[in-house]
């Protein structure tokens, strides 16, 4: 008898323990997750909200007003149609239909709702309207609707600019927009498919093909040493495992320094480095950089970088090393990772908010930010910008030059399909190698063709706007 | 030294009673005001809140008195679970889209109040029990197999059956009842190593069976049970561990081969990363626990049909809404109440007959509400099973409530037992 009152005494602590973990668990993840959960989009509540409370507006980094709340307490956008749907997806829309948009993922911030109890009760006793806050954005809206006008004519994709040096976001495109004041009014959508909602720099997961050749040359500087000084032999496909890599449009590249192999983006010779750094190494340079993480940043919702992890097969991990494998990027990572070649290895979290201003005009006071992480070392990321600096001089990417200032970069045509037919997503990431004009850079035209052909351009002429407009 | 004993365990009981008078009043303001406040949302007052807010507090008045007047039933444990009952009826008047959810949900109740007295009736009445331990076992076997033929697979799981007239049980349910009788009888009296074979076997060919019509939340369930059982009754730690350690190396197992299971554990993990399809469910019942804030929205104010399943799975999170997340700790605490109320019911029984049958029915009910609302807040995966006498289910209602009776029946008999003592020790005194 008295054994098993020992036991039940020790299955009872166990019980205690298991609910004591549970109780703070609880406390803790409702302490610090909660206004996470709350503004995420999918929290009908706040169209609620919406109706008892005057929205503040948003502006560009500018002043120029992007979103307000008229007498009648309706929303009124941009008056410019082209730069409205240029913005739509960043700003959001009143029916929270861009789930990532500062209407939706902010709204906490617009609507003016603390959180706190006792706000909540004096805003119900006194029964007053209330006015929420003011926002600034860091992004320039003339730039953003300029660089959607560069889009060839229906094609898809998205343009993400960021000053590497601060973090802010100068500008994201994403194709096909939608015009958000169509939304105000209507309970239908204003884009028929829904994919216009979609903001492809922060949501849209994407093969990133050749540009991924940055993390896979960052992992070779790092762990194989004398690797600058070797030579590869292409000869337009090889065997690897159980299949064969070949070259984009079958191109025999004859025999290359690593320099060339990556300004001429010889996929044959990244096969042979990924297979020679193997899978661990790889995926842990690329999760330095950032790669499946979760992302959690104040400003914004970005979604995850994913790259497989483990032991690969030979072929499998050949085609990773090229971008091709089952590795899946989001524009906006690409060029966190462009800009933190350009900072030395520094990958500065997004901005989004420049300012917030509350009642009264006062600014307020925004903590956190800064650094998101080191994603290369400070000589990896001074030769990485070596090669990509060659690879805009004299390889693949000469159609990103802008005269009179230097361009690092890299291009991507990225397969989607193993039907030829179906055109490459055409990439370009890359940065402004300048101080005064700390500018990164990642487009992606889907089945735009070859990244240097169609990518490269319309990332010159965006950078170029961008240093133009900011001095 | 033995008597002053006895005078002191009785004066405790003196003031257990006018505690537990003021533990009923307490229930009793919470179901008149609850139900109350959901008459007064609508005008004219809604009439069923009305008949529930009259009906609700005669009933567990009444029961108090008749469940403790006939078997001496620990007044505390059973008033705990009737706050548990009037919380499900609260929320379900306030939240469920059709007003005949509640309904059924009382109904259930009173079905369960009857299986209360038919377990009490089991443990007070039951005799040589290692004979009942075979026809258990097999009813237990059949009953639990029952769905695997006749049954259809309903939210990705085999484990109901349709009887006529549109009524389905689970028997899983029931079968939890049986597991712990089962386990009670072949266990008790301290077995070797030999005898406990039989019994084991028992469990994991159930376990089996729920394996094979994928009902996860009762395999695990069963499985951590039998392993109490099974210690309490040998207090052998290293087979236990062993038996432990093969559950987890099954689970990984699963993990591998099943790609829901897999499905379940990445959701888990991350489910923003799919927050349309996939991590919906998680992620809507994590947005009514933060929406609901300290206090709650208040009775009738939140918008907790915005969960899927609000009022079975996700129960609790609708609960965190509505009445904010300190009351939500409170009823957390209110199981841990009923655990340590329920492990001293097993720790003054008599016979090791009786110790296995509460300590049994003590994790099932403890271990049930920490998956359910540690699934609930993204504390651990999501797996399917009721929180113990508040989500909705007529199976499970009715069979928690039957397994809740067997406990109240173990501290029946050790009251009567305790009185017989007091008894004999007054007789004796008068002889002396
Ligand atoms: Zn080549």
């Amino acid at each position: 008898m008295r054994r098993i009152r020992g036991a039940i005494r020790a299955i009872s602590v166990l019980l205690l323990a298991a609910f004591a973990g549970l109780i703070l668990y609880v406390g803790y993840s409702v302490y610090t997750s909660s206004s996470r959960w709350l503004t995420s989009g999918y929290n009908a509540r706040l169209t609620h909200a919406k109706r008892t409370v005057r929205m503040g507006n948003i502006t560009d980094r500018n002043g120029l007003l992007l979103a307000t709340t008229d007498q009648d307490g309706m929303r009124m956008y941009s008056a410019d149609p082209a730069l409205r749907r240029a913005v739509s997806q960043t700003v959001g829309d009143t029916m929270s239909m861009s789930g990532t948009g500062v209407e939706t993922f902010h709204a906490q911030t617009l609507l003016g709702i603390s959180g706190s109890l006792i706000d909540r009760t004096w805003q119900y006793l006194t029964g007053k309207e209330y006015t929420g806050e003011d926002i600034r954005l860091t992004i320039d809206a003339e730039l953003t609707s300029y660089i959607s006008g560069l889009f060839p004519e229906g094609k898809n994709g998205a343009v993400a600019v960021i000053n590497y040096q601060t973090g802010e976001i100068l500008s994201m495109v994403s194709k096909p927009d939608y015009d958000p004041q169509a939304l105000v009014n209507r309970r239908e959508g204003a884009d028929e498919n829904g994919s216009g909602y979609l903001n492809r720099c922060l949501q849209g997961q994407y093969a990133p093909g050749s540009v991924f050749k940055v993390i896979t040359l960052a992992a070779a500087l790092e762990n194989l040493p004398n690797v600058q000084n070797e030579h590869f032999y292409c000869e337009a496909e090889q065997a690897f495992g159980d299949g064969t890599v070949s070259c984009y449009g079958h191109t025999k590249h004859g025999k290359l320094s690593l320099l060339q192999a990556f300004s001429e983006s010889c996929n044959v010779s990244f096969a042979e480095i990924a297979c020679a750094l193997g899978s661990d190494l790889l995926a842990k340079t690329a999760e330095d950089a950032g790669f499946n993480d979760n992302f959690r940043f104040q400003d914004l919702i970005l979604y995850e970088s994913s790259m497989e992890k483990g032991d690969l097969p030979l072929y499998d991990l050949a085609w990773t090393g090229v971008g091709q494998g089952t590795t899946l990027v989001t524009p906006l990572h690409m060029a966190m990772i462009a800009g933190a070649v350009g900072a030395g290895g520094i990958m500065r979290e997004p901005k989004l908010i420049l300012q917030v201003t509350g009642e009264g005009g006062i600014p307020r006071i925004r903590t956190g930010g800064g650094i998101y992480r080191r994603a290369f070392s400070d000589s990896t990321a001074r030769t990485l910008s070596d090669y990509m600096r060659y690879a805009v001089e004299r390889g693949t990417g000469t159609k990103a030059r802008i005269s009179g200032y230097t361009v690092c970069g890299k291009t991507g045509s990225a397969e989607i399909s193993n039907d030829k037919s179906v055109s490459t997503n055409a990439w370009f990431v890359g940065f402004v190698e300048d101080e005064r004009h700390p500018y990164a850079i990642a487009a992606v035209v889907e089945q735009g063709g070859t990244g240097g052909s169609v990518a490269a351009p319309l990332a010159a002429k965006a950078l170029k706007m961008a240093i133009e407009r900011n001095g | 030294m033995a008597k002053r004993q006895i005078k002191a365990s009785s004066l405790m009981q003196v003031l257990l009673r006018s505690n537990t008078r003021l533990l009923l009043s307490g229930v009793i303001a919470f179901q008149i005001s609850g139900m109350l406040l959901l008459a007064m949302k609508t005008s004219p007052p809604d009439w069923q809140a009305l008949l529930f807010a009259a009906a609700m507090p005669c009933a567990s008045a009444g029961i108090v008195r008749l469940f403790s007047a006939l078997w001496k039933v620990d007044r505390a444990l059973l008033i705990l679970m009737l706050f548990l009952c009037s919380v499900s009826l609260v929320t379900l008047e306030d939240i469920a889209r059709s007003a005949v959810t509640p309904w059924q949900q009382a109904t259930h109740m009173l079905g369960g109040f009857l299986a209360m007295a038919l377990g009490i009736l089991t443990v007070r009445k039951l005799r040589r029990y290692e004979k009942w331990f075979l026809p258990l076992s097999a009813a237990a076997v059949a009953g639990v197999a029952l769905p695997l033929v006749f049954g259809q697979w309903h939210y990705g799981a085999k484990n109901w059956i349709h009887l006529f007239g549109g009524v389905s049980v689970q028997p899983a349910e029931f079968g939890k009842c049986a597991l712990i009788l089962l386990l009670a009888c072949g266990l008790a009296n301290r077995p070797r190593m030999r005898q406990c074979v039989v019994p084991l076997a028992v469990a994991a060919a159930l376990c089996g069976l729920l394996l094979a019509e994928r009902d996860l939340g009762a395999l695990l369930l069963y499985f951590l049970v039998t392993c109490a059982a099974y210690f309490a009754a040998t207090g052998n730690l290293p087979v236990t561990l062993m038996g432990l350690g093969a559950g987890v190396a099954g689970g990984v197992l699963a993990v591998r081969m099943f790609p829901y299971v897999q499905k379940r554990i990445e959701v888990w993990q991350n489910p923003w990363s799919d927050p349309l399809d996939k991590g919906w469910q998680i992620i809507q019942a994590l947005i009514a626990i933060g929406s609901g804030g300290l206090f709650g929205m208040g009775l009738g104010l939140g918008y907790p049909r915005n969960i899927p399943l609000y009022n079975s799975d996700f129960i609790f999170a609708a609960i965190c809404e509505e009445f904010g997340l300190v009351f939500a700790v409170g009823l957390i605490l209110i199981y841990v109440i009923i655990i340590l109320r329920g492990i001293s019911v097993a720790m003054n029984a008599r016979t090791s007959f009786h110790m296995l049958i509460a300590v049994g029915v003590v994790v099932l009910i403890g271990v049930q509400a920490f998956i359910i609302i540690g699934g609930n807040v993204k504390m651990i995966p999501l797996t399917g099973v009721t929180l113990p006498f508040v989500s909705t289910g007529g199976s499970s209602i009715i069979s928690m409530m039957g397994a809740f009776g067997m406990l109240l029946g173990v501290s029946s008999v050790n009251a009567y037992d305790e009185a017989e003592d007091l008894k004999r020790l007054e007789w004796r005194e008068a002889n002396a």
